[in-house]
């Protein structure tokens, strides 16, 4: 369980990692929190020549809240989301940080980090994908906003070049009478979700859905936006009709893979049981009630 | 995660008496005042402000390290293996493959009979390999990062062969493992005693029960396997710091396959982090550690185990399957015969099997009545890695299968599960019982045990929100699971797997003596990985001695310099409190005596006169009711520095006092497969509530309680902690664990993110009971416990089964989980359970 050899560089701001990417060439890897990357360089499946620290450069730990945004720096670790006024104020973040994997790699991983991975069983990309999210990306060439949609592209593979560093997450503050929901099924706490989902919903009149986002996350190669199941609610009553047929949708918009996790026949399921309680929480909560939620695993 | 908690205490007179007759030189045990005392473990500063000393932390000068290349295909012949570019590896000093080796040791003993006796078990593969992650090869290198960086150099072909991965598949015989052994079934017994097919003539009810299947698990301690080996070119021998727990089977196994004689072989071990039975079985790896050092010119070798390694290749528990059940029932549910036919898979190598295959007839009749029993048990060879004894061996796989035919007949005639119990336990005052198989259970009240499971888990009132739950349409169930923690095995038992099997009995050895200073210092003949041995041992030698288990030296680890073994001694099977601590209270003992005389001697009083007790000058010997006394020191001082003038008589007094404790067995009844196995039978019953969700198929528990019962507690608050682990190892293997492999043996839970094993935030509560059935074949009256016997792997299957059995489910796993839940209800919607069990309604003959 040793790594194959690398160099290890810390680099104290942005520019400077970027010139070490460049330097350092195709082989480099950018280390945040190092949650996956190190577990996976010591099983020799991930291999890089060279290790760019981001670490020291301490203004990617910030998180802002700037024109109705919300900035979180690339560095910011899931335990400081999970006790922000972030996390107060869009529930969907809380019960996306309060969750993940266990303490030790909450106070270690870092959301950018998270993003740019891009692990099709990764929270992140599915919770941030209920809200409208961008992910800022610094370079050779300056910095440029790309939404999330367009940022993970495949398993594991994103919009950054090799010579770019994601620098922040960018997340709209949702309208008032707007809630959602994160909810992952996992087996034990440490590991990734069995099936995940995820659901933002914008109500008027108590009960009729004037805007939706149902995410679907760890059935796909990437997170699904069920969009389907959003068009079943959209415009429409939160009755019981409705949310069934948005729950089909989801299931049949799911693409899952048989592993150790789940059948994927189980994975469909569960995904359909997952956004009709994204569904009923987000609901509750943006008529005000407060509700628990999040990570579901044997014990709790 | 502490619950509320009862006790109870059963006191039997015929305790006290065993106690006294089990006590070395006739000499009475003195008044238990820090035995039964939940006094805080000796140990636990050490191991918690990381002062411990495990084998990682041991070093040696020119110190080298070890990785292997292993095997990726669970089935292959070994086409090609070329180390040449690895050897080459800056830091590498040499290199081993499995045909050098072979060259150099014999393959190591079997203990099954027959064909068995010719498989060849070598520390690496030799010319193919029968499961992944088999080593193949070996590089050792002046550090860690060469030897993983060279190990990759290796170059290995393969050609595959067909796979066995399934007890099934390997009874077909198509693909052999072994060739020399012409088959795949290793061994193959019939376990057959009173008059089944009477029983079945007299039967009311006959019920018959589809496959049944225990699946395979493991135990996954914090610390894997570590070995560090030293074969002195010089002497000749070889030291080994090593975490094995059976060392001396480990010794007896690796000396004639390294051409050494046993005192040769210097094993240690300082503080191990936990083991569970899985590491008995490590000495393939501790021989090829060996060969590594001889072949780097005696410079010591280490190799700390990877997790991956650990999942792959280090040891398994045993998997069951059970097949073709009959059950014979009078007309009240009282279960009057058991037929049945098991195949236990053993996986590659037997190593400590076939002893599987008799193990489980210690609890033959679980905690029942049963008369009628006939088992015949089959044990195959299959693909995967090699199976090793797990936390609660081989008696777990049957106490599970008892209670799912507990369960299942209960439900078959609409008898509570509560009710089919307490018809068919043991009662207690039919202890000791004689099973039919000629085992005894010493003591226990399992009806008592259940009724106390019951109040604390509530189930009354569960019955009734059962009831209300089922309305609105919820899947809740309660169950009960009755396990029998046998502990002192006899080995003779392993006769009835091979009559030529040259081992017997039981027995450990206790070390006490006085230091020059007159300090108290045990050494302990077990292997302790977190036990709390050191403060039992404490405990015993400070009532022994009247003195305070502070005074009480106890040193840690095992070490055969100690001299404190024979080739019984490790940890394993549930006995250190009644082996082990006979054998140190035998020594404390004959120290006491040796005291009494030398200070009878100086004080010039008569024995009889005097006391034992802590002066103000520490621990001493004083004459009763006056003012003389002698203290530890004075008497160390005698003997070891200051003994000119001491009469003749008193020379044969060494203060170093070894005593070994002998259990009272005979060799059994091979033909017959009949005598006493174990001398002690701790009880637990637990009881739970589980959901299953509706949405997710998701159990969750909803209440948990443990009864045990072990006898006399030497320490309530380690035996507390014991059954809490074996809780928690339960509830992981019922909901999480499983090493399962795929069609092509590979195994698919390599990593704990596969295979998930619990930890202490997927606990429930767990609400705790104690009672005491005092032993009357052991020394206070206490038994062996710690294994637990899977309690809940039974109870979580009962309560599964309760949940969804109007649902047409019958729970024929042992492992469930919300994917195998939602499966197992589509299997009962399309009728798949129908056949399964078949009940023949007969007019009882009486």
């Amino acid at each position: 369980m040793y790594a194959a050899p690398f160099s290890y560089h810390r680099a104290t701001s942005v520019q400077e990692a970027v010139k070490l990417l460049q330097e350092l060439g195709e082989e480099a890897r950018v280390i945040a929190g190092g949650q996956s990357l190190i577990p996976l360089m010591k099983m020799r499946m991930a291999r890089p020549t060279a290790l760019v620290d981001i670490n020291p450069i301490s203004s990617l730990r910030e998180i802002e809240t700037s024109k109705g945004e919300l900035r979180f720096g690339a560095l910011v670790r899931h335990a400081d989301l999970e006790h922000s006024a972030a996390g107060a104020t869009v529930p969907i973040i809380h019960d996306c940080a309060a969750g993940i994997a266990d303490v030790q790699v909450r106070d270690q991983g870092t959301i950018g980090g998270s993003l740019a991975e891009a692990d099709p069983s990764g929270d992140w990309g599915t919770a941030l994908l209920a809200l409208e999210t961008s992910v800022v990306c610094f370079g050779p060439d300056g910095q440029r906003t790309v939404p999330l949609e367009e940022f993970i592209q495949d398993a594991f593979t994103t919009a950054l070049a090799h010579d770019e560093i994601v620098t922040a997450v960018h997340v709209k503050v949702p309208p008032k009478g707007s809630a959602g929901a994160h909810l992952a099924f996992k087996r034990s706490a440490p590991v990734y979700p069995t099936a995940s989902a995820s659901a933002q919903l914008t109500l008027e009149d108590h009960n009729r859905c004037k805007e939706v986002r149902i995410v679907l996350g760890c059935v796909g190669l990437t997170a699904i936006r069920a969009k389907e199941a959003e068009a079943a609610l959209r415009g429409k009553l939160l009755d019981e009709k409705n949310i069934r047929a948005a729950v089909e949708a989801a299931r049949a918009a799911a693409d899952p893979q048989s592993d150790m996790r789940g059948s994927a026949d189980y994975k469909r399921m569960l995904a359909g049981a997952l956004v009709k309680r994204a569904i009923g929480i987000a609901a509750r909560r943006a008529r005000g009630e407060s509700v628990e939620a999040g990570h579901e695993y044997v014990g709790r | 995660m502490a619950g509320k908690s009862i006790t109870k205490v059963t006191r039997k007179k015929a305790a006290g008496r065993g106690s006294s007759r089990l006590s070395a030189n006739g000499a009475r045990a003195s008044a238990a005042k820090w035995v039964g005392q939940p006094i805080r473990r000796k140990e636990e500063n050490r191991l918690v402000s990381g002062k411990g000393i495990f084998v990682d932390d041991e070093k040696m000068p020119g110190m080298l390290h070890i990785r292997f290349v292993r095997s990726s295909y669970a089935h292959a012949k070994i086409a090609r293996i070329d180390v040449s570019k690895a050897g080459k590896f800056p830091g590498v000093v040499c290199t081993l493959t499995g045909a050098e080796i072979k060259k150099q040791v014999q393959p190591f003993i079997e203990i099954g009979p027959g064909g068995a006796q010719k498989i060849a078990d070598y520390p690496m593969a030799v010319d193919k390999v029968v499961f992944q992650g088999e080593p193949v090869a070996a590089v050792v290198a002046e550090t860690r990062f060469a030897a993983e960086d060279a190990a990759e150099l290796v170059e290995a072909d393969y050609e595959p062969l067909p796979p066995v991965v399934t007890a099934e598949d390997a009874l077909k015989d198509e693909s052999l493992l072994h060739p020399a052994m012409g088959t795949n079934r290793n061994w193959h017994g019939v376990f057959e005693y009173g008059d089944v097919e009477k029983a079945f003539q007299q039967a009311a009810h006959v019920v018959h029960i589809g496959r049944l299947h225990f699946h395979r698990f493991s135990s996954t301690p914090l610390e894997c396997n570590v070995i560090l080996a030293n074969w002195d070119p010089r002497s000749g021998d070889i030291e080994y710091h090593c975490n094995n727990t059976f060392p001396s089977f480990a010794s007896q196994f690796l000396a004639p396959a390294l051409g050494v004689r046993i005192d040769q072989i210097h094993m240690k071990s300082f503080d191990i982090g936990g083991g569970f039975g899985i590491k008995i079985t490590s000495y393939p790896y501790m021989a090829a550690c060996a060969l590594a050092s001889r072949k780097a010119g005696g410079r010591a070798v280490k190799w700390v185990e990877t997790r991956i390694e650990h999942m792959q290749a280090s040891a398994h528990g045993n998997e069951r399957t059970f097949l073709d059940t009959r059950v014979a029932l009078d007309k009240n549910g009282v279960i009057l015969a058991i037929d049945s036919k098991h195949v236990d898979d053993c996986g590659a190598f037997p190593r400590y099997e076939p002893l599987g295959c008799v193990i489980w007839a210690q609890v033959l009749p679980a905690t029942y009545r049963v008369k009628n029993i006939r088992i015949a048990m089959r044990q195959v060879v299959t693909n995967k890695c090699p199976v090793g004894p797990n936390r609660g061996y081989s008696r777990m796989q049957h106490l599970w299968f008892m209670e799912r035919v507990m369960d299942i007949c209960g439900q078959a005639l609409g008898i509570p599960a509560d009710e089919m119990r307490v018809r068919n336990y043991i009662r207690k005052n039919e202890m000791p019982y004689k099973t039919p198989n000629g085992c005894v259970y010493d003591s226990g009240d399992y009806a008592s045990m259940l009724a106390m499971a019951k109040k604390l888990v509530g189930w009354d009132e569960w019955k009734k929100k059962q009831a209300a739950a089922r309305k609105e349409g919820r899947w809740i169930g309660l169950g009960i699971g009755s396990t029998l923690d046998s502990g002192t095995n006899n080995f003779g038992q392993a006769r009835i797997i091979n009559p030529d099997a040259p081992f017997s009995g039981q027995s450990k050895v206790g070390i006490v003596k006085l230091d020059i200073y007159g300090e108290v210092v045990v050494s302990m003949g077990s292997v302790p990985q977190g036990q709390g041995h050191e403060t039992a041992a404490a405990q015993v030698v400070a009532d022994a001695l009247n003195i305070t288990p502070d005074l009480v030296n106890v040193r840690p680890g095992f070490d055969t310099a100690h001299n404190a073994y024979t080739g019984h001694t490790g940890t394993y099977a549930s006995q250190f409190a009644v082996t082990g601590l006979s054998a140190i209270h035998g020594a404390a003992i004959k120290l006491r005596k040796e005291l009494s005389r030398l200070a009878a001697w100086k004080l010039q009083a008569k024995e009889k006169d005097l006391e034992f007790g802590v002066g103000a000058q520490g621990p001493e010997v004083r004459v009763k009711g006056r003012q003389k006394a002698i203290n530890y020191w004075a008497l160390a001082n005698l003997v070891n520095v200051n003994n000119a003038g001491m009469p003749e008589s008193l020379w044969d007094i060494t203060l170093n006092c070894r005593h070994v404790f002998h259990a009272n067995f005979q060799i059994p009844d091979v033909k017959r497969k009949y005598g006493n196995l174990t001398l002690t039978y701790a009880a637990q019953i637990h009881a739970a509530v589980v959901e299953v969700d509706r949405e997710t198929f998701q159990p969750k528990i909803l209440a948990y309680a443990c009864v045990d019962d072990c006898g006399k507690a030497v320490n309530p608050r380690i035996v507390e902690g014991q059954v809490h682990g074996a809780a928690a190892h339960g509830i992981g293997a019922a909901l999480l664990e499983n090493c399962g492999y795929d069609s092509d043996g590979n195994l698919l839970a390599a990593t704990f993110s596969d295979y998930t094993p619990i930890t202490a935030v997927n606990i429930p509560e767990l609400l705790y009971g104690h009672m005491e059935s005092p032993s009357p074949f052991t020394l206070n009256g206490a038994k062996g416990m710690g294994e637990g016997g899977a309690a809940p792997v039974h109870t979580i299957c009962a309560a599964l089964q309760d949940a969804l059995y109007s649902s047409g489910v019958i729970i024929d796993d042992s492992h469930n989980t919300g994917d195998s839940l939602f499966h197992t209800m589509q299997k009962a919607e399309s009728g798949a359970y129908k056949g399964m069990v078949r009940v023949e309604h007969r007019r009882a003959a009486r």
